[in-house]
């Protein structure tokens, strides 16, 4: 049955990327049909660019990916394993940067960061008298720094529920044997967490690849160019979904890489199974005088994640138009009216409502399913199961309009096409690798021993799935829960395709300001939107006790 | 055993469901065979006559595309109100979709009016794979760069509007609604009007290093478009060289968003923005930002136009919403939400004459090959000098 529902799972995910690799072999623009080819992979291998633009973008990508990954690991392990002062805050602090879409850290960052304008500079020189122009938002080193924020999120909600269900006995030997607490946790908990690391990594490895909102707004500026806008140029200029697929077929073989490291690096996954049959409670260290310093950076993250970029939104949003001066006027200066506008919008409650209902769903199934699969893989025994290791992870190489495309092509002339069905079905196949890669290097974490005592005792499949692997998974699947659904709602690159005429979905308001670049109304809509999930993530998780793998 | 069949059974059928996708395209294709042309510029010159401009209007003009506009709006209507409904796929804020198809069902009660926006390469995208499935999934594409490649792929019903003689930029295929007119801005914090430059031409100057963005001139955008109008204008092969490595050679910040281009100029990141849209600017400085453009130098023209879809299942409608986007109560509407008017005789502070003066010079962008094959052009004209 698992096996069934994860085959199931994997066509849906291979059929669109079948559809769109078989239009690569079509060398004409759209509705131009010139018979199958292999022109537009002659194109992409003698692309005299290409490479340049790959050292780019796997430095970039690798950069951001390493930076949020690890911080993200350092947040969870503080959170679930220290004795760091105010515990509330500590748990809390890193949770809200996860609501901040990334274009918003985009623009905010590049107002803070800009080379002539950006806020730091300017008072750098205003009250330290330093003229040189310190920070560089159109750097490689700011794409990286923007990015790696954004990349924070899944490196906790990937490590944390690791962390939390540790079975202390691996940690206990190394104390008796006379080691020092933070040496164990270099040499012991640092190294059993690596798959859920790996897993977190490689997910935000193949984001920064194919992520273009950030090399759009922060690397042309700078010159610096990416791969994956040979794609976009193939969508946008020539209008070649052919050409477009052949471009991302250089992401999928950098993926395939990726995914055989981590394969290679997991495979002996019984080495890693920190939760064993026995009873136990997670125990924290005393870390002595680091708890303060480890406060200090998870403040730090908290303030660079979410506070000043907020609040640059809020300054922004109020004042009359964007420069330095102005900005620092503020409050004198302040006026209401874009949050007039963005409240007089349309579509400001319709969008939002039905991206709500869609999201939760698509949430819900994507998790399931992605458990599923890695339960497939890791816990049955049948055959090519490794397999599903790829197709699952396949989706997050290929850019989103590629993929949407290859839905489309799908659903035209059915019933499916632009109903809710399609929607769901596309949002599903772009989510599914977070779920998919968020349960496997949870699962590698669960010893088989629990398993193999139902399997002896004649349970079926679905006693030890419902029974054991669900509840022992609960603390990640809550994490996976909570990040697809805030980054479904705001999904607007699969949707755009697959949304029928005369429904929106999504916080439409909030991102046609973005996309049009009316960065003050943007800026409104984005804190009301902000405010809204804020006021939504502290109900849930005080007036109705929701864990957030917490 | 049993796992083994399970697992080939299903990728076969998840195989062999993207072949049957494939093959109901391919058959799409066909079926539109005669519509979708395997040579566009072949199909372009055969059925596409080349634009034309009329500057300035007169009251003749006015009143004779006025009486046009009521006949037809007399004859399609009873027609469009048995179709019923209208879909139009637009590259506009939905902000302004809703203003207008709102506008437009109280002007006539029974039709219903429903839209889909995308940006441009999305809008090709769905449309040619609609086309190409045989879709009759909506009736007009309101957009700038997206009609006239979808023309060229046998996409567009050809129509031309009754009211041609009041139109500042003419196509005798596809109805042009409104415009796209860009400025020389520049942020008056930063620099006096005197220093600024007085032409598209003199921004290549080496005493702007520094100072100044451009638009990527290597995508299909406000920059690429300029060039255009300026090679079509000028017919001067070494002026145009000279003009682009002069902007080559100001080795400035290149930017894919002309918005946040625009945005960063504003906050003094940036002098002067190369270019901007005229609609931005003058809503900026309504709002007191300090920002101005340079009244002299001619503005580029760029159509925005609905283009009706050739497999339109509501073609009369389609027509009426053409028309009426045309006429003065269609214009007042586009104008309200603050774009500009296609009329060579409508008055509002984004019109040529009030923006920049009575038989103001302008520059519009009619190169076929540029507007249905951006890369083709782009490719042959600008990538040897910029990429050279």
């Amino acid at each position: 049955m698992p096996l069934v529902a994860s085959t199931i799972a994997g066509a849906a995910i291979i059929t669109p990327i079948l559809v769109v690799f078989w239009r690569s072999f079509t060398s004409g623009r759209l509705g131009f049909d010139v018979g199958l080819n292999l022109a537009n992979y002659a194109r992409v291998f003698s692309d005299k660019d290409i490479m340049p633009m790959l050292s780019n973008s796997v430095i970039y990508a690798a950069g951001a990916a390493l930076l949020g990954t690890v911080l993200g690991a350092l947040l969870a392990w503080i959170v679930a394993r220290t004795n760091t002062p105010g515990k509330a805050l500590v748990e809390l602090m890193p949770l809200y940067p996860i609501l901040m879409p990334t274009i918003m850290k985009n623009i905010a960052w590049i107002l803070l960061l800009a080379p002539k304008s950006g806020i730091l500079n300017g008072m750098l020189q205003q009250f330290l008298g330093i003229e040189t122009l310190v920070f560089n938002a159109f750097s490689m080193a700011g794409m990286i720094w923007v990015f790696g924020l954004a990349c924070v999120p899944l490196g906790y909600l990937f490590l944390l529920p690791v962390f939390l269900s540790f079975d202390p006995s691996l940690e206990e030997s190394a104390y008796i044997a006379g080691s020092k607490p933070m040496h164990t946790m270099l040499k012991i908990t640092f190294p059993l967490a690596v798959p859920a690391f790996l897993s977190a990594f490689v997910l935000n490895f193949l984001r920064g690849l194919r992520s273009f909102e950030t090399p759009v707004l922060q690397g042309t500026p700078g010159n610096i160019k990416v791969f994956v806008s040979r794609v976009y140029d193939s969508m946008a200029l020539e209008f070649n979904t052919g050409l477009a697929t052949s471009y991302s077929v250089v992401l999928v073989v950098l993926s395939v890489i990726t995914l055989y490291f981590y394969v290679r690096a997991t495979r002996f996954s019984e080495r890693y199974a920190t939760i064993t049959g026995k009873g136990y409670r997670v125990r924290v260290i005393d870390i002595g005088r680091w708890k303060y310093m480890t406060f200090l950076l998870v403040f730090l993250y908290f303030l660079a994640g979410i506070l000043i970029p907020f609040i640059v939104l809020i300054v922004v949003s109020m004042i009359p138009y964007y420069d330095y001066d102005t900005f620092m006027k503020f409050p004198s200066n302040a006026v209401l009216t874009n949050y007039f506008i963005v409240m007089k919008h349309p579509s400001f409650v319709t969008g939002l409502y039905n991206s709500l209902v869609l999201s939760v769903s698509i949430a819900v199934i994507t998790v399931l399913a992605g458990i599923t699969m890695a339960f497939t893989i890791y816990r049955t025994r049948a055959w090519g199961t490794k397999l599903f290791e790829f197709i699952g992870t396949l989706p997050l190489a290929f850019p989103p309009l590629v993929l949407s495309v290859g839905l489309v092509i799908i659903f035209i002339g059915t019933p499916l096409y632009n109903s809710l069905w399609a929607l769901g079905i596309g949002l599903f196949v772009a989510y599914f690798p977070y779920a998919f890669r968020n349960a496997s290097g949870s699962i590698v974490n669960i010893h088989k021993e629990l398993d193999e005592a139902a399997w002896v005792h004649g349970a079926k499949w679905r006693h030890v799935f419902f029974k054991i692997t669900l509840p022992i998974l609960k603390p990640s699947v809550g994490g996976a829960l909570f990040y697809i659904f805030i980054e479904a709602i705001r999904n607007v690159d699969v949707a755009v395709l697959l949304t029928a005429p005369g429904k929106e979905y999504g916080p439409v308001t909030l991102f046609e300001y973005f996309r049009v670049g009316q960065w003050a109304e943007a800026a409104a809509g984005g804190v009301i939107y902000l405010i809204i999930l804020i006021v939504a993530v502290s109900m849930a998780k005080f007036a109705f006790k929701m864990k957030f793998s917490l | 055993m049993l796992t083994k069949s399970t697992m080939a059974v299903a990728l076969s059928a998840s195989i062999l469901f993207g072949s049957v996708a494939l093959a109901a395209e391919k058959a799409g294709v066909k079926d539109a065979g005669k519509e979708a042309i395997k040579d566009p510029k072949a199909a372009a010159q055969k059925v596409i006559p080349q634009q034309v401009r009329k500057e300035a209007g007169s009251a003749n003009a006015t009143a004779s595309a006025k009486k046009a506009f009521e006949k037809v709006s007399q004859e399609l209507y009873p027609k469009a109100k048995q179709e019923g409904n209208l879909i139009v796929y637009s590259v506009w804020d939905v902000e302004h979709l809703r203003v207008i198809t709102d506008a437009f069902m109280k002007r006539y009660p029974g039709i219903k009016a429903t839209y889909w926006q995308g940006r441009n390469p999305e809008i090709v995208t769905r449309v040619l794979t609609e086309f190409q499935g045989g879709q009759a999934s909506f009736d007009v594409v309101l957009s700038d760069n997206a009609p006239p490649v979808i023309r060229a792929a046998g996409g567009i019903m050809p129509y031309e509007t009754v009211q041609k003689d009041v139109l500042l930029l003419h196509d005798p295929t596809l109805p042009t609604v409104s415009l796209q007119i860009q400025a020389l801005a520049f942020n008056t914090k930063k620099m006096k009007p005197a220093e600024a430059p007085k032409s598209w031409e003199e921004v290549a100057n080496p005493k702007y290093k520094g100072m100044i963005a451009l638009d990527d001139p290597m995508r299909a955008g406000p920059l690429s478009s300029m060039l255009a109008g300026l090679k079509t204008q000028w017919n001067d092969d070494g002026r145009f060289k000279k003009f682009l490595t002069g902007l080559k050679a100001l080795n400035v910040p290149v930017h894919k968003s002309t918005s946040a281009m625009f945005r960063l100029m504003i906050s003094g990141e940036y002098n002067i923005a190369m270019p901007a849209l005229l609609h931005d600017v003058m809503e900026e400085m309504h709002k007191g930002t300090p920002v101005s453009y340079v009244k002299t130098n001619p503005p580029v023209l760029f159509p925005r136009q609905a283009g009706i879809y050739a497999k339109s299942p509501n073609p009369n409608t389609a027509k009426l919403f053409a028309e009426w986007l045309i006429s003065e109560e269609g214009q007042k509407t586009i104008d309200s939400v603050g774009r500009e008017s296609a009329r060579n005789d409508f008055k509002s502070k984004t019109s040529i004459e009030s923006a920049f003066g009575k038989g103001a010079k302008t520059l519009p962008v009619t190169d076929k090959l540029f507007l249905e094959d951006p890369k083709k052009w782009l490719d042959t004209f600008v990538k040897p000098i910029w990429e050279g």
